[in-house]
């Protein structure tokens, strides 16, 4: 088992994650050019109006002083108030509205490419160097290779554009409006018992799911074959088979459950990793989640959104790698130390 | 949904039985408003003519389904930042407050001219303003408007004082109001007396940009949150604000005062790259979409489900020089010889694809005060040659010039105008190296003056001739004797006239014309002024770009508007 210590120990080390986070969020925002107030003010607005709104915004104050105020803020989760984006919203508001539909996207792509990924894998390793090997490694490659802002587009073309059986853009219909209970879009519309609106849902998010999903997919299978093509060659699968065990029971018994050990790791690690490639599959379809609130926020200098947005990147990553850590630790008690 | 029907079609019933009330009531305000504008401002009377496009719509208001929701979808480039018309700059923001509030003062549909809103007469004499205000009019919130609820809405953007004052008011609350009212006084529930620190002749207008719409007194008093909320007069009231998918929903106001809305429900949309907004029209997803560029103007060109619209915008898109700190342009010959040497007509015909006009002088072609008589420096590297020998910078000089990175309304290619610019340039020897900006940084860079030249431009506020003349030319401070700029650090200069031009003749004329109310001597002051803008050349005039838009077939009675709007409740659907 896990113990309490090394939980602890690990939460602990979240502070100063977050501490060098805040601070290098923090640098780089104020280093680079544009002024929020000139931004707020908008071009129509003279001297007084822009220093009016500097001061009212506190970024009239020495750097450091800045800094401080904002460190004590960080602290109390008190992002402030966006600039732009929702002007006068909580960016803590913004976050809870937006987050769900970010997590929503990862877990749906972590799951598509379970679903493909695990299998292909398996069937590639069994079937080694047969056509079906070749082929789902190809495959395999060229998910890893195609990045996800030319293969969003490219599928939209073609499902959208030319073959106009999926929508372009967006989670749901435009005629469908659900309250957001959960913020994750498939729960609420099946909370409300309306179907169409959860088909909708469905279809809008199929594109956006599926190229998000081809990383982890190519990855994963990639993964499970190699894993799966160490453990057959061991001997004790040698001798369950010697035993007179049929193969396929050999495979999906002791074989895979030991090959699942690195798996499962990468698993892990990679969730975080697609929390970014949610960043750029949200930009392509036009979701609304955190990653285009951040690219929003930095285009407009939304300081407390971006530095917001930037933390809580900067929790939810640390956070998940903890959490296949402890997996990790529980599957091999090795590891713990 | 059940629900949803029925309250369509109670919807539909009341304005049926409204509709012939409303079509009788609006021939006869329109009667009124002509012989009441008389005095002030003559353009309105053009608006008599419009007149018949918003009757016609009456006729048709019967036909619209009892049982389906008739639904107008109206796809846009971003959404809304807020939704309180007194926390912003932004046209994006006015799309939608437009629908919900209404002005004093209209803009008519698809002119430059002044028509009717909440007030229904108005005068202008001297520093004082009177209005004669609409009865009957009601709230979203239920609540009657009065002349109160314009104070309220005037003291919640300017005055300090004020207990529900607005902290964050935009920089249109001084703009436009703060620093032209002197006093507003209600006599009576429906007359407002307005005192001006002086003679102001655009402020009419000021009255009838989006800024300005009225808000319930009982909505700023209480406690209603007017960046998620809109209490307004408007056609349509707010049904759902979904920050989460960028879009917004709203609904026919039953009581609404004016002709229409003909649809049930208008769904403003997000749809952020302009090829995914065109096709989404194209695929019958929206009914009505901005912010159109060249290509995506094909996609809509080449489909039968929809077609672009286009009307003359009222902007400018302009390079000004920094006379407060490059010395060769403080010589009117090295200005106009780099107008001669920059080839704006291949800008505008290759690089806007035709999508704009060649610009001549500040002054858009559809205000009143633009100069007819002038036309655009030709393309004449000879010329511009000749001018800066004269000048004695033959060998040439360089600078920088400093643009936005992304496509605006004015110019949709920044840097390709850019670099024909310095190819343009080199031609007669001047160097010029090109500094490209992101909008904000651009913003901020420009605003310190910074920068030796930059491309720029400008959306009118209220199709004022003087919003573009004061605005963006005059330096509002004092100019030293004998010269023809100001220093950019002078106290209190105007930022906005990025070229820290100061032409004390053009500031006579440009002051002149803001204390004058008489309609056409003001167009012959500004046709003056632009005259001498041309001549002096503190800007490279390079276009005016026209508004388009993407529009379904089955969408009826709309009109491009370059100003105020959109104009959607009249529009229909089928």
């Amino acid at each position: 088992m896990v113990s309490n210590r090394f939980v602890l120990k690990r939460l602990l080390l979240l502070f100063p994650v977050l501490f060098g986070v805040a601070t290098v969020v923090f640098a780089i925002l104020h280093l680079s050019p544009g002024d929020p107030a000139v931004v707020i003010a908008g071009d129509r607005a003279s001297q007084e109006f822009v220093e009016q709104i500097r001061s009212d915004l506190g970024l009239d104050d020495p750097l450091w002083q800045q800094y401080v105020r904002f460190l004590g803020d960080v602290a109390t989760f008190d992002f402030g108030q966006s600039y732009q984006v929702n002007r006068g919203t909580q960016v803590s508001q913004i976050l809870v509205d937006r987050l769900p539909i970010t997590i929503e996207l990862a877990l749906l792509g972590q799951f598509a490419g379970l679903l493909f990924g695990l299998p292909l894998g398996i069937l590639s390793a069994v079937k080694q160097d047969t056509w079906t090997d070749h082929l789902t490694r190809v495959g395999a490659l060229s998910g890893i290779s195609v990045p996800i802002y030319w293969s969003g587009p490219l599928l939209i073309l073609l499902f959208a554009q030319f073959l106009g059986i999926l929508p372009t853009s967006g989670r749901i219909g435009s005629e469908y409006f659900i309250e957001p209970a959960t913020g994750l879009i498939l729960v609420d519309t099946l909370l409300a018992g309306n179907v169409p609106a959860f088909q909708s849902a469905v279809v809008h998010l199929l594109l956006p799911v599926v190229v998000l999903g081809i990383y982890q997919m190519a990855l994963l299978s990639r993964m499970m074959r190699s894993s799966m093509v160490e453990v057959i060659r061991q001997d004790y699968i040698r001798t369950a088979r010697a035993k007179g065990q049929g193969s396929k029971i050999t495979v999906m018994k002791h074989g895979l459950r030991n090959a699942f050990i690195p798996v499962i790791t990468v698993i892990g690690i990679q969730f975080g990793s697609l929390l970014g490639g949610a960043v750029l599959t949200e930009t392509v379809f036009e979701i609304n989640g955190i990653g285009t609130l951040l690219v929003d926020a930095i285009s407009r200098s939304d300081y407390p959104v971006v530095q917001g947005t930037v933390l809580v990147f900067a929790v939810l990553y640390t956070l998940v790698n903890l959490a296949v850590d402890i997996t990790y630790s529980v599957l091999d008690p090795r590891i713990e130390q | 949904m059940a629900s949803n029907t029925k309250g369509s079609s109670r919807r539909d019933f009341l304005k049926r039985a409204g509709g012939a009330t409303v079509a009788t009531a609006s021939i006869t305000t329109l009667a009124g408003c002509g012989g009441g504008n008389d005095d002030t401002e003559t353009e309105t009377d053009a608006g008599g003519d419009t007149g018949d496009g918003d009757t016609e719509t009456e006729g048709d208001t019967g036909d619209g389904e009892g049982e389906e929701t008739t639904r107008l979808r109206y796809g846009r480039g971003a959404h809304s930042s807020t939704l309180d018309p007194q926390n912003t700059t932004s046209g994006e923001v006015a799309k939608v407050t437009n629908q919900a509030y209404d002005g004093l003062i209209s803009f008519q549909a698809g002119e430059a001219s002044l028509t009717e809103g909440l007030a229904t007469d108005w005068s202008m004499d001297g520093e004082s303003v009177t209005l004669t205000l609409r009865e009957g009019v009601t709230f979203h919130d239920g609540s009657d408007f009065t002349a109160d609820d314009f104070i309220a809405t005037y003291r919640r953007f300017v005055d300090e004082d004020y207990e529900y004052y607005f902290e964050d008011a935009s920089v249109y609350g001084p703009f436009t109001l703060g620093n032209w009212i002197e006093s507003v006084e209600a006599a009576g529930d429906y007359e407002l007396s307005i005192t001006l620190t002086q003679t102001y002749a655009p402020f009419l207008r000021n009255l009838a940009m989006f800024a300005a719409v009225v808000i319930s007194q009982e909505a700023i008093e209480g406690d209603t949150n007017l960046g998620e909320e809109m209490v307004g007069t408007g056609p349509f009231q707010l049904e759902t604000l979904d920050d989460a998918n960028n879009r917004i929903r709203l609904t026919a106001f039953d009581d609404y005062w004016g002709d229409g809305p003909n649809v049930d429900e208008v769904l403003f949309l997000t749809r952020g790259q302009n090829s995914t907004r065109a096709q989404a029209l194209v695929e019958q997803e929206l009914d009505i979409i901005d912010g159109l560029d060249p290509d995506s103007m094909q996609i809509v060109e080449g489909s039968d489900t929809a077609e672009n619209r286009t009307a003359t915008g009222i902007n400018i898109g302009y390079m000004a020089f920094n006379l407060s700190r490059v010395e060769a342009f403080r010589d009117r010959r090295v200005r106009r010889a780099i107008s001669y040497a920059i080839d704006t007509q291949a800008i505008v015909e290759n690089i806007y694809s035709g999508i704009a006009t060649q610009a001549d002088q500040p002054i858009p072609p559809a205000l009143f005060g633009h100069n007819d008589d002038i036309s655009p420096y030709e393309h004449d590297p000879e010329q511009a040659q000749s001018l800066l020998d004269e000048a004695g910078y033959g060998d040439g000089f360089s600078f920088t010039l400093t643009t936005f990175q992304n496509p605006r309304g004015y110019n949709p290619a920044p840097l390709p105008t850019a670099q024909t610019i310095r190819t343009n340039l080199a031609e007669i020897g001047i160097e010029m190296s090109i500094d490209d900006r992101q909008f904000s940084d651009y913003l901020t860079y420009t605003s310190q003056g910074r920068h030796d030249a930059t491309l720029a431009g400008w959306y009118t506020d209220n199709a004022d001739p003087d919003n573009f003349c004061y605005v963006l030319l005059h330096p509002q401070v004092e100019v030293p004797d004998g010269q023809d700029w100001v220093s950019w650090d002078t106290e209190g200069y105007n930022t906005s006239n990025n070229a820290a031009w100061a032409n004390t003749e053009y500031m006579d004329l440009v002051e002149q014309a803001q204390r004058t109310t008489n309609q056409d001597e003001r167009a012959q002051l500004y046709r003056e002024a632009a005259q001498l803008a041309h001549d002096e050349a503190p800007w490279v005039f390079i276009d005016y770009a026209d508004e388009v838009r993407g529009v379904a077939n089955t969408v009826s009675n709309y009109t491009v508007a370059a100003i105020g709007g959109p104009f959607l409740e009249v529009v229909e659907v089928e």
